[in-house]
């Protein structure tokens, strides 16, 4: 359906043609452009100039492609203001260290106006390992904060009552009802209720068997924990946002946006069909998931990717799952400013992160944060995490970037560009689909080729010099990357582990037990395991012990394989 | 004629991050030699054990964690306690300059910051198995 005149369409037509025969072509004979192809990492070609033709070639539809803010299919937009209500959610990921230390820093987050804090644990934490297990050793605080009881989670918030930000988060992606516990069991100890204060969480196990590698359990189980958070927030804390379906990992790894957004709404798919076979309805858990959306190589493929990855996921909610509450097909998105920063010269990687930024605050994203410009070299010095934050506020609040809805939306680019990101990420859903959806696409190796693929094609085009980085492979000057300023000292280790003692020796034992006995039966079972990780972490049982119990039910992934030469 | 050069490429520790292990695996795996790729969480011990196993010419590393320090001297403690400090011990990921240094002193033959092209990684690799006896 054409939203153009015919004859003013077809007089444009003639119009462009003589603008080409009379003033581009003698320009590109006296100016040859700078190359062939503006090819984006995407694979999608950009062309020299877009005009209300391209909008026609596309069958753009102002009212259905588009619509109104706040309304099916919401490319342009979840909510009929925007920003001019309220700006995204400002988050920082930090933690390192052990929780005294890490509190420190957490209060400097508040105080300079953060709205919502993602704790960053280390990996020991992040696949349940307590801070004194064999594969712990050298890994204690060093990626993010040790985390092994409930303990460490009142030290690291000590002084921050829950409600005094407007989230409050961990990734969790492994052991979802057990992150989700040691929050409410925190929120008991500050003398909050669910109510008072939200709760985030990344909680999406199947991007890590593909990327990410934060797995604990089997496949199969693995859905079942993630999708028992969901349940039970459906029933006891509908505000809070249980799993973020994760693009980012994917295409950080490889797999290129579009793939990485349709990969994600796959494994999106799999976590509501499996919630809908277990009797609940569609409306009770869509509007809990949101998205973490990701596109590090191209300004407007970032803009349009979230114009059209809403659009998508709106439809794949009403068609396919006869959605009929707005806040389930209204795709809320999470983005991290990150993507291009450089070892070399890192003071450049501020202007990096502040366009990818910008790229996300006009593509219209709810939840925000920003890389710290010298996390490249190690875990972020304050002064970067300071800078981090000033930067989202100061998209937020100088220069009138959010003082209306949809800035570009209208553009011939932006919306041609929007609808053929849409076709992409469509057709490459349905592929999934084809392939019997997300756990036959991981089992089958299809996401992981997929992405093998894109690593070996960006590191090619960084070689031959096509990906351009200043100062790296353009530019560069030979001089000797810095030094990390932010150093994690050895002894945190020594001192996380005697924590981890002294908690061991003043619980109650008898309770411990007969909670890590109550993990053990409902795993065995169909219930849901939030309930009893939350007695277990009210008894101070450790992550590693509730996990140990989990994995002597379910088992483990078994990640070892072979990957020999193929000459090809 | 010399069989065909092997090569342990590794991930240690709990560091999932393997885009740049896979990377690299490939790149040698297409200049003609036999790639093995452990996957992730491995031990020191597992590596060194898995190398001599393999019977591998040359060890890489990949580790994005910043535990580098705790795992790459205990890697070269294990291939001495083995006897087996002939081979050669490479890595790849972030690791600051000054640790590049100290690793360089204990015996780690060259370490690849994030941004180097493949190329220099093969031509490094050949050019320090073709030194062997």
């Amino acid at each position: 359906m054409t939203t153009m005149d015919p004859k003013k369409l077809k007089e444009l037509e003639e119009a462009k043609r003589a603008w080409e025969e009379q003033c581009l072509k003698p320009a590109l004979e006296a100016f040859p452009e700078r190359r062939k192809n503006f090819l984006t990492d995407i694979g999608l070609n950009i062309e020299r100039l877009y005009t209300p033709l391209d909008l026609e070639r596309v069958n753009f539809d102002y009212e259905k492609d588009l619509g109104f803010p706040g309304q099916f299919p919401y490319t342009r937009g979840i909510s009929p203001t925007m920003y001019r209500s309220a700006p995204w959610i400002v988050r920082a990921y930090s933690g390192f260290g052990e929780p005294e230390l890490c509190n420190k820093r957490y209060k400097k987050l508040v105080e300079w106006g953060v709205d919502e804090i993602v704790m960053a644990v280390d990996l020991p934490t992040q696949v349940g390992y307590d801070s004194d297990h064999l594969m712990a050793r050298g890994e204690v605080g060093k990626v993010g904060v040790a985390i092994d009881t409930l303990r460490d989670m009142e030290i690291l918030f000590e002084g921050i009552p829950l409600n005094k930000l407007k989230r409050i988060s961990m990734l969790g992606n492994s052991f979802g009802p057990i992150a989700l516990a040691l929050f409410i069991a925190l929120g008991e100890k500050q003398g909050l209720q669910p109510e008072e204060f939200v709760v985030d969480l990344q909680n999406d196990i199947l991007k890590e068997y593909v990327a990410r590698g934060t797995y604990i359990f089997p496949i199969r189980p693995s859905v079942r924990v993630t999708t028992d958070v969901v349940g039970y927030c459906a029933r006891h804390a509908p505000h809070w946002y249980p799993s973020t379906l994760c693009a980012n990992h994917l295409n950080a790894a490889g797999a290129g946006s579009s793939k990485a957004a349709a990969f994600a709404m796959a494994n999106g798919v799999c976590y509501l069909r499996h919630l809908v076979e277990k009797g609940y309805t569609v409306d009770n858990v869509a509007p809990l998931f949101s998205m973490f959306l990701d596109e590090r190589s191209d300004f407007f493929v970032a803009i349009c990717h979230f114009r059209a990855a809403r659009r998508v996921w709106a439809k794949i909610l009403k068609e396919k799952f006869h959605a009929m509450d707005p806040r389930s097909t209204a795709l809320k998105i999470t983005a991290y400013s990150h993507g291009g920063e450089t070892l070399l010269e890192p003071i450049n990687n501020i202007a990096r992160i502040t366009l990818a930024a910008l790229a996300y605050v006009l593509g219209g994203v709810q939840f925000l944060y920003n890389a710290s410009y010298d996390e490249v070299l190690g875990t972020p010095s304050e002064e970067a995490a300071k800078i981090s934050i000033r930067i989202q506020q100061i998209l937020a609040h100088e220069l009138g970037i959010t003082s209306t809805v949809d800035p570009l939306g209208g553009s011939y680019f932006i919306e041609t560009l929007t609808t053929e990101i849409e076709r992409e990420i469509s057709e490459e859903f349905e592929k999934v689909e084809a392939l019997g959806g997300a756990i036959a696409a991981i089992e089958k190796g299809y996401y992981l080729s997929a992405i093998t693929e894109g690593a070996n094609r960006r590191q090619k085009e960084f070689e031959r010099g096509e990906r351009v980085s200043i100062g790296v492979n353009k530019w560069r000057i030979e001089t000797k990357a810095p030094y990390g300023a932010f150093r994690i000292d050895p002894m945190i280790e020594t001192k996380q582990v005697e924590r981890l003692s002294r908690v061991k020796r003043e619980r109650n034992e008898r309770r411990v037990k007969e909670a890590l006995q109550y993990v053990r039966e409902v795993a065995q079972g169909e219930g849901n395991l939030v309930p009893p990780s939350l007695e277990a972490v009210r008894a101070y049982a450790t992550i590693g012990e509730i996990c140990d119990v989990l994995r002597s039910v379910f088992g483990e992934y078994q990640a070892r394989e072979y990957f020999s030469a193929k000459g090809s | 004629m010399r069989r065909k050069p092997r090569i342990l490429i590794g991930k240690v520790g709990l560091d999932g991050h393997e885009v740049g292990a896979r990377v690299v695996a490939r790149a040698l795996a297409d200049a003609g030699m036999e790639v093995i790729y452990t996957g992730l969480r491995q031990t020191p011990e597992m590596i060194v054990r898995t190398a001599i196993e393999e019977g591998v010419d040359l060890i890489g590393i990949s580790i994005l964690s910043g535990s580098h320090m705790s795992f790459f001297p205990e890697i070269l403690r294990l291939l001495r306690e083995y006897q087996a400090e002939d081979i050669p011990f490479i890595a790849g990921g972030i690791i600051p300059a000054e640790d590049v240094e100290r690793l360089k002193e204990m015996g780690v033959k060259e370490i690849f910051p994030p941004e180097t092209p493949t190329s220099e990684i093969v031509r490094f690799v050949k050019g320090l198995l073709d030194e062997r006896p």
